[in-house]
């Protein structure tokens, strides 16, 4: 058996399904399940195969497997183009071409189109584990061209690994010199395909109960931000990024928006300076610190203040944000805010309805019903939890406030904005993320998915629209610190908290800013950063033909450096005391024009040598004598060897002039 | 694999050939490769890579992908790496060339090349070719200082046969490029005619004396013993001799002292043309020698007296071989 398996392992087919194992190895969990159980069942024919010829499918066999499998693919994913269903068609077509495959012609093929596959991950993933894992991949893929090009050398699995790590590893350098200076252009080429970006965990354009329940489950960073100055406090970090006006009775909506000019922005005291690092999350929103001053060059700044940019933000995207904390909004309700603002669907949650109602004739004043429904929420038996039960039916809201009374920041939220407007007082609800951890190892705030938040914005009198967070009634830890702190001690956690002990936090730290650096220098490494980099390098603005000469020149000049000192012929060291003599012997001879033959015996070199330097016969015939007994005789001894050296030292080489 | 190069249409790799040649240093038995004579080109495959990479590469710039930039210049300098390696497992070897043994025409002459180093790496799998002939593999790794082939090239008629040019070329390591080049070396290989398959009987007539060689048998006279040469019967092992000397000999006898056997020109018909007459002639030697007969040769130009042995053989198969050329 162990002998059968080492005999598998020595072949050519071994070593390519070994490195097409590893490249499709990251894309099975995206798959349909019957894929990865094909791949398998085809992979294992193959294995198969190397020791038992009979397992070879015929040709037709595979053509059928080939259309089924279109098939499938289409059943799966609707349609054979796109990102997800393109990759799958072609990782499934590759594993069935391994099945017909078995000449090197082949096998090269299939190692090509590996480099192909290992690409299409990356429109899935791109962080620093992903890239580690592509050095690996290459590696073996080197390995895997080695071990079919060693011809009958039968060259052991060690020289093979360190030729491959020795080849890799010498041309990072040349990697990072083209990644540097290749000139980079904006924009795409060509339009990509609508689900270029699909399956990121982000916010929704709608909010229900249950949503931001389930995107707190998620760890992921939604955008970094880089203060200026001082950090402003934890309660007051509120990144809006939608405005919801619609209610169906459970599901808020952004709805038609309308065309009216965005209202003044009347800014109090210093402005907060801070730049975002944005994580492609395919939609066209940007984040910003409640309220921004204004937008950044090429970003819509709406009549919600909100920011939206032309195109969905499908790669990194960095931007700098002056906001005002403390800000007053022109008070002027107009229209269409204010039928909007008020709308209740009919005929649902007529409890919640009624008591908005009875609210409006118990108080006079805007402002003291506000308070009323935060001080509601805080004293009655209210419970902030990430497991709320759920609130099926027509009365969502009804069941929420009046039953269940458990709930997460959109279930407080959305029933707060129902019962302000229920109550007269126009009102909406916002969407965004609220807090973020300052990182200490870089100072660099992350905003987390988990961080994801919903609270509303109601119009006053005097004031206009103000910013109401219910869940702060209810929970403040979840404002002043994080959600952490504000949940029940018995509350089941999220699997990243409970994992949250002061080690592996600080690990996450560093990590973290590893993490940030990557991003921001080499995936966010765009036309903007490349023309920033040349003017720090170069005090001017570098042309792309410039660009162009200078990576040719650089990877000409790294290419022959790591040529020159990776291959630098090594003459055999010399180790024989004699030998070693005699070519110096022979090298001073050169020097002064008595050199060597390739074909010319020690004793005709003598003769020769001789003529030219008639007085020095006698030692050139010595050393002579001494090379050609310790070569055709004895072993010389140490007497000898001191000898023929001092001879050497002691020539006379000026030329006689008799 | 054929001499055709790689991706290049068969003028232009008669072309580079011609020119190369030019540059070729001659009449040398040793030849160290160095950058001036070898040339290197990608292989099919190295352009179906670069294919890929160019596709990957567009992708990357639509997408604005950065580990898609990172994967492309990777690969690249991979390759550029790997044209180097592929270009230094030829340079700095050294190969020398030994005259091979002499065969009949129509065999193999197995020259053999000693490949060395002025390096200390690892050279694999390096191909030998001469044009129509089969191509042989080396690997000099570094833990050794020489290796040997041999090179086997298909004799077509007798006389000298030079070894022709070689096409050493390689792969190694990736096979993404294929480096190569010419060599011409000395060495030279003394092509007996073939042996004729059904030779006519051997004719006694016009003999001074003598039998059919094939009727030559162990009956006659003894002559004496002599050191055992490959070919000679076991029947006539002197059996007692190896038991006392602990050496292997063999018995020899002459049919009469002056029963000698002469292989001559005029023995043949005229309707034959050279190369039978010598085939024949051949084959006679090779069955004189078998049976341990005295035998002389005679052919116009060459008269060899009678003797035994094999060096007598080899000095009359030497002389059917170069019949007709000029030294």
């Amino acid at each position: 058996m162990n002998q059968r398996l080492s005999s598998i392992s020595r072949d050519p087919a071994f070593w390519v399904i070994l490195p097409l194992t590893l490249v499709i190895l990251p894309h099975l969990p995206r798959l349909p399940l019957w894929m990865p159980i094909l791949m398998l069942l085809l992979f294992a024919v193959r294995l198969g195969a190397i020791s038992e010829p009979r397992l070879i499918l015929h040709k037709f066999w595979l053509f059928v497997i080939a259309v089924l499998v279109s098939i499938g693919t289409i059943m799966h994913y609707g349609t054979i183009f796109g990102k997800a269903a393109g990759t799958a068609l072609l990782i499934c077509l590759l594993a069935i071409k391994l099945l017909e495959s078995r000449s090197t012609r082949d096998y090269m093929l299939l190692i090509a189109l590996s480099f192909f596959i290992i690409v299409t991950n990356f429109l899935f993933t791109q962080n620093i584990p992903t890239a580690v894992y592509m050095l690996c991949t290459v590696v073996v893929l080197v390995m895997s061209l080695i071990t079919l090009h060693q011809g009958d050398a039968a060259l052991d699995l060690r020289w093979r690994l360190q030729a491959a790590v020795k080849l890799v590893a010498l041309s990072i350098p040349l990697m990072l010199v083209m990644f540097v200076l290749f000139p980079r252009i904006s924009g795409p080429l060509w339009h990509m395909p609508d689900d270029a970006g699909s399956g990121r965990t982000g916010l929704g354009e709608t909010m229900s109960p249950g949503d931001i329940a389930q995107l707190i489950q998620s760890n992921e960073v939604a955008f970094r931000v880089e203060f200026t100055d001082n950090k402003p406090s934890q309660d007051q970090l509120y990144w809006r990024a939608l405005v919801l006006w619609y209610f169906d009775g459970r599901t808020w909506e952004q709805g038609k928006q309308n065309e009216n000019p965005r209202p003044t922005l009347e800014g109090h005291g210093q402005p907060v300076d801070y730049t975002i690092t944005l994580e492609p999350h395919e939609k066209n929103w940007l984040f910003a610190l409640d309220m921004p001053e204004q937008a950044p060059p090429g970003v819509h700044y709406n009549n919600n203040f909100l920011l939206r940019s032309r195109e969905p933000i499908n790669t990194l995207y960095r931007y700098s944000l002056k906001s005002f904390l403390n800000y007053r909004i022109e008070y002027q309700l107009s229209r269409w805010e204010k039928s909007a603002g008020l709308k209740i669907p009919p005929d649902s949650n007529p409890r919640s309805v009624q008591l908005g109602q009875q609210w409006r004739t118990q108080f006079n004043h805007d402002e003291a019903i506000v308070n009323h429904a935060l001080q509601q929420f805080n004293q009655q038996d209210y419970v902030y939890t990430l497991q709320p039960p759920p609130t099926p039916g027509a009365h969502p809201v009804d069941a929420f406030l009046f039953n269940t009374r458990r709930g997460f920041c959109e279930h407080y939220a959305g029933s707060f904005t129902l019962l302000m407007r229920a109550a007269g007082i126009p009102a909406r609800v916002v969407l965004g993320y609220q807090g973020g951890m300052i990182n200490p190892v870089n100072q660099v705030l992350s905003v987390r998915q988990s961080d994801a938040h919903a609270w509303a914005e109601v119009w006053l009198p005097e004031r206009g629209w103000v910013r109401v967070d219910p869940t702060a009634a209810i929970a403040p830890q979840r404002v002043e610190r994080n959600l952490d702190s504000a949940l029940a001690a018995d509350e089941i956690r999220p699997l990243y908290m409970q994992l949250d002990n002061s080690v592996l936090k600080h690990l996450r730290f560093y990590w973290d800013a590893v993490d940030n650096r990557w991003k921001q220098w080499v995936i966010g490494y765009g036309p903007k950063l490349q023309q920033q980099l040349m003017r720090a390098l170069f005090n001017r603005e570098i042309h792309y033909s410039e660009l162009t000469f200078m990576l040719m020149a650089a990877v000409g000049f790294v290419a022959l450096m790591i040529a020159w000192l990776s291959f630098k012929s090594r003459a055999p060291k010399e180790t024989d005391p004699v030998q070693k003599l005699y070519l110096q012997f022979c090298d001073r001879l050169a020097k002064r024009g008595v050199a060597r033959n390739i074909s010319e015996g020690p004793v005709d070199f003598a003769s020769r040598a001789a003529q030219l330097y008639p007085s020095q016969q006698h030692a050139i015939d010595l050393i002579t004598k001494i090379y050609i007994n310790s070569r055709y005789r004895s072993r010389t001894s140490t007497d000898q060897t001191e000898k023929m050296q001092s001879l050497i030292r002691n020539l006379n080489y000026s030329p006689d002039k008799s | 694999m054929t001499t055709q190069l790689p991706l290049l249409p068969g003028f232009m790799a008669r072309g580079i050939e011609r020119w190369a040649a030019q540059r070729l240093p001659k009449n040398t038995d040793k030849i160290c490769l160095d950058r001036r004579r070898i040339y290197i080109l990608p292989t099919r495959n190295g352009m179906i890579f670069s294919l890929v990479l160019l596709v990957i590469l567009a992708g990357a710039i639509n997408y604005q992908n950065s580990m898609g930039y990172l994967l492309t210049f990777l690969t690249l300098a991979i390759m550029l790496l790997a044209m180097i390696a592929t270009h230094q497992n030829l340079n700095r070897l050294c190969i020398t060339a030994v005259n091979a043994q002499s065969v009949f025409n129509g065999q193999a002459a197995k020259f053999s090349l000693t490949l060395s180093r002025v390096t200390q790496r690892d050279y694999i799998n390096i191909s030998f070719q001469c044009p129509e002939q089969t191509r042989v593999a080396a690997h000099l790794p570094a833990t050794q200082n020489n290796t040997h082939i041999d090179l086997p090239v298909m004799t077509t008629q007798r006389g000298y046969c030079a070894l022709p040019r070689i096409r050493v070329f390689t792969e190694f390591p990736l096979g993404l490029f294929h480096a190569w080049s010419w060599i011409e070396l000395q060495g030279r290989c003394l092509v007996y005619p073939a042996p004729a398959e059904h030779p006519p009987e051997f004719d006694r007539r016009g003999q001074q004396s003598g039998k059919h060689a094939s009727e030559l048998s162990g009956e006659d006279e003894f002559a004496g013993i002599r050191t055992y040469q490959t070919g000679d019967s076991p029947k006539r092992m002197a059996w007692k001799s190896i038991a006392r000397s602990g050496t292997w000999q063999t018995k020899t006898f002459h049919a009469d002292s002056d029963e000698e056997i002469w292989l001559s020109w005029q023995q043949l018909s005229d309707t034959l043309g050279i190369e039978q007459r010598l085939s024949i002639l051949c084959r006679w030697i090779l069955d004189a020698h078998r049976h341990g007969s005295k035998y002389g040769m005679d052919i116009p130009g060459t008269r060899i007296e009678p003797g035994i042995g094999q060096l007598h053989q080899q000095q009359c198969l030497r002389a059917l071989a170069l019949f007709g050329f000029s030294r």
